[in-house]
């Protein structure tokens, strides 16, 4: 019933207060006394033997009338002990233009503000909002069309950050927006490379019917190749990778058109986990080319959200977007360029395809994954990265009955990764016809292998793989640029021991990258002693030698 | 010397009266003018003061030309006229005086004294008209 009654009468702030004998500016601790704030009505007369000045000394009503009341607080230190003198008088107004009555009730005091309530919202609205809280986005497309016809008879294009517009709206890229949720009016900027993880509820039920886990929803619009133009360009479905319940992701081969969400065996399939946008465009501002490649997964019954990852990136036509880890040298935190030589010359990385398993398709380390199994963890890698110390490792489990020669060499595989490099780039921009350019890895390989048997040449299974990688400061001393001038890697090994049959082993296996310094010091030079380069000529002293 | 009826002390209260009305219209219309700006005057309020003043003066000037003229011809109608709108400026005065926006001191003054005036003008028509008949 109180509800109802708030609802019926408009609430307002509380009364201001106008009587000067409780008004205290001073009192600022609640049930406490303040220091020297003689109108604080929780000071007791203890209190006040302590003060040494009143800080408000006289409390009045609005000075322009003719006759107010007003409070006055003095400290009378004659007195033992100090006591406080308050005083209520009435302070008249010497002025011939004092007020002597007022009948406008808000002449003297600010007005309290109306609150809003349900009803008066929109009237209050109308009256004191203004653009800042238009709630009409439709608004906002009308300024830009005004704005852009006035322009004339000039040929658009895209500029850095104008929205990339479809035929209806613009591209989207779902983002979160207050809470991780995805919003889907994030538009994507001409330009702008971006990286969204946002999250999405969904439920197996609803399997085909959320728009925003169907392929469709992603690709179906097409994008104007410049604004306001009518070509148009489609996106094309780039790839298509399948994402199994523990994170390994699999490239489906021939894309063979649009997967949608179905349910089967109890799982909703195909449901989009990822859509990465590669954007091509001309240097004269237009779209040429849009491609997707889409990560796909499954849900099961029990899952209430999953999250969504978007990513847009824009290359220029004609162009191979080979990415520089340094210029000229390597810079933290990007990964290391390496290569092969096949018959002569190494050659560039490759351009990263979206979505194999590792990205750069180079110098990769073993990633640990959350079941540290080494051999159900395939195809998980991370590149390394310059500067970046890193140790990852899986835990081996032999059974007894293992053969050791298949055994070593999924486990080199799976350390080493495939593809594993020949050569490491020294400067983080080498080009490839640079062959001094490339330093050469070199192998070694250590045994665990105790002494104690040399005869009994037992198979040997790598545990531990490190690449050591050492670095100089290279250039001036105010800018030094760092260089790679050895890259070591070292595997370990260990004889696998035959155990009784039934008996099963867990060895842990690691990788490891470390980076180390060697720059040396700088050496200070000084500059010579300037000399006195002082010689007679040789004639000086001429008739006399 | 005696067959003059006209009243001479009326007269020269009419005269005084018109002095001093040209100055209470000024100075009531400056103080309205500072009031507006050093208080909050909304225009809800503004807009009656002004026309109630505004009313006054033409009131007053209406009512010292007819009470003079009477006077002076001795005539009881225009003087008559006279009284009732004198009624008419008293209320006006009372409205300046005590439901006005913004009542100042020197507003008090100048109204006191403007019903002080009126007060003895009245009396003094009444004997004049009295005379008169």
């Amino acid at each position: 019933e109180t509800r109802a009654a708030s609802r019926a009468r408009p609430r307002s702030g509380p009364a201001p207060v106008t009587d000067v004998a409780q008004l205290c500016v001073c009192d600022l601790l609640v049930a406490q006394c303040d220091v020297n704030c003689c109108c604080d009505p929780d000071c007791s007369a203890a209190d006040f033997s302590l003060f040494t000045a009143c800080s408000v000394p006289i409390v009045t009503g609005d000075s322009h009338l003719c006759s107010q009341k007003a409070a006055l607080y003095s400290l009378d230190v004659e007195a033992n002990p100090p006591e406080r003198i308050f005083k209520v008088i009435d302070h008249t107004n010497p002025s011939v233009f004092c007020i002597h009555a007022a009948n406008y009730e808000q002449a003297l005091s600010f007005s309290s503000p109306t609150m809003p309530t349900a009803e008066n919202f929109d009237l209050l609205l109308k009256q004191f909002g203004s653009a800042a809280f238009s709630a009409e986005p439709g608004s906002w497309n009308m300024n830009i069309d005004a704005e852009n016809s006035s322009d004339g008879n000039e040929t658009y294009r895209y500029e850095y950050g104008v929205p990339i517009q479809t035929v209806d709206a613009f591209l989207s890229l779902p983002s979160p927006v207050v809470s991780s949720w995805c919003s889907d009016a994030n538009p994507a900027g001409f330009l702008v490379n971006q990286a969204t993880k946002c999250t999405r509820s969904v439920s197996v039920e609803k399997c085909g019917d959320i728009q925003a886990v169907n392929m469709l929803f992603y690709i179906n619009s097409s994008i104007l190749a410049v604004p306001k133009s009518s070509q148009m360009v489609n996106i094309t479905v780039q790839s298509i990778a399948v994402q199994s319940p523990n994170g390994i992701k699999t490239l489906v081969n021939g894309s063979d058109g649009l997967r949608l969400p179905m349910i089967l065996d109890g799982l909703c399939i195909n449901i989009v986990l990822g859509v990465s946008y590669h954007i091509t465009y001309t240097d004269a501002g237009e779209i040429i080319e849009a491609a997707a490649a889409f990560v796909l997964g499954a849900i099961n019954k029990e899952a209430l959200s999953i999250q969504q990852s978007f990513e847009i990136s824009f290359t220029q036509v004609n162009t191979e977007a080979v990415p520089l880890s340094g210029n000229p040298g390597y810079v933290v935190g990007l990964p290391i360029r390496a290569g092969f030589q096949p018959q002569g010359y190494p050659f560039p990385v490759e351009v990263f395809a979206a979505f194999s398993t590792n990205k750069y398709n180079q110098f990769t380390i073993l990633q640990s994954t959350s079941n540290q199994d080494c051999l159900a963890a395939q195809g998980a890698r991370t590149p390394i990265l310059f500067g970046y110390n890193m140790i990852s490792g899986c835990k081996l489990r032999i059974p007894s009955a293992m053969k050791c020669q298949p055994l070593s060499q999924t486990l080199l595989d799976l350390l080493k990764g495939q593809n594993f490099p020949e050569y490491v780039a020294s400067f983080g921009n080498s080009q490839a016809q640079d062959v001094l350019d490339w330093v050469p890895i070199t192998h070694l390989h250590t045994s665990e292998q105790r002494i104690s048997n040399p005869f009994q040449s037992s198979c040997q299974i790598p545990v531990a793989f490190e690449l050591e990688v050492k670095w100089t400061k290279y250039g001036s001393l105010v800018n030094p640029q760092a260089r790679i001038v050895n890259v070591t890697a070292r595997i370990t090994t260990t004889p696998l021991k035959q155990l009784p049959s039934g008996r099963e082993r867990t060895i842990p296996v690691t990788s490891s990258v470390v980076f180390t310094d060697i720059s040396s010091p700088a050496e200070p030079g000084y500059k010579a002693w300037p000399t006195i380069n002082v010689k007679l000529p040789f004639d000086f002293f001429f008739p006399f030698v | 010397s005696s067959s003059q009826l006209s009243s001479v002390p009326l007269q020269m209260l009419f005269y005084v009266h018109g002095v001093y009305d040209i100055f209470y219209f000024l100075a009531t219309l400056a103080m309205i003018l500072y009031k507006s700006q050093v208080f909050s005057y909304p225009d809800g309020f503004l807009a009656p003061d002004l026309t109630l003043l505004c009313i006054l003066a033409i009131l007053e000037a209406l009512r010292l030309h007819l009470g003079s003229k009477g006077n002076l011809t001795e005539e009881e109608a225009p003087l008559g006229i006279s009284l009732v709108m004198t009624v008419g400026s008293v209320l006006l005065a009372m409205y300046f005086l005590v439901w006005q926006t913004y009542v100042l001191k020197a507003d008090v003054i100048l109204n006191a004294l403007l019903l002080a005036l009126l007060g003895l003008e009245a009396m003094l028509k009444l004997m004049a008209i009295a005379a008169f008949v």
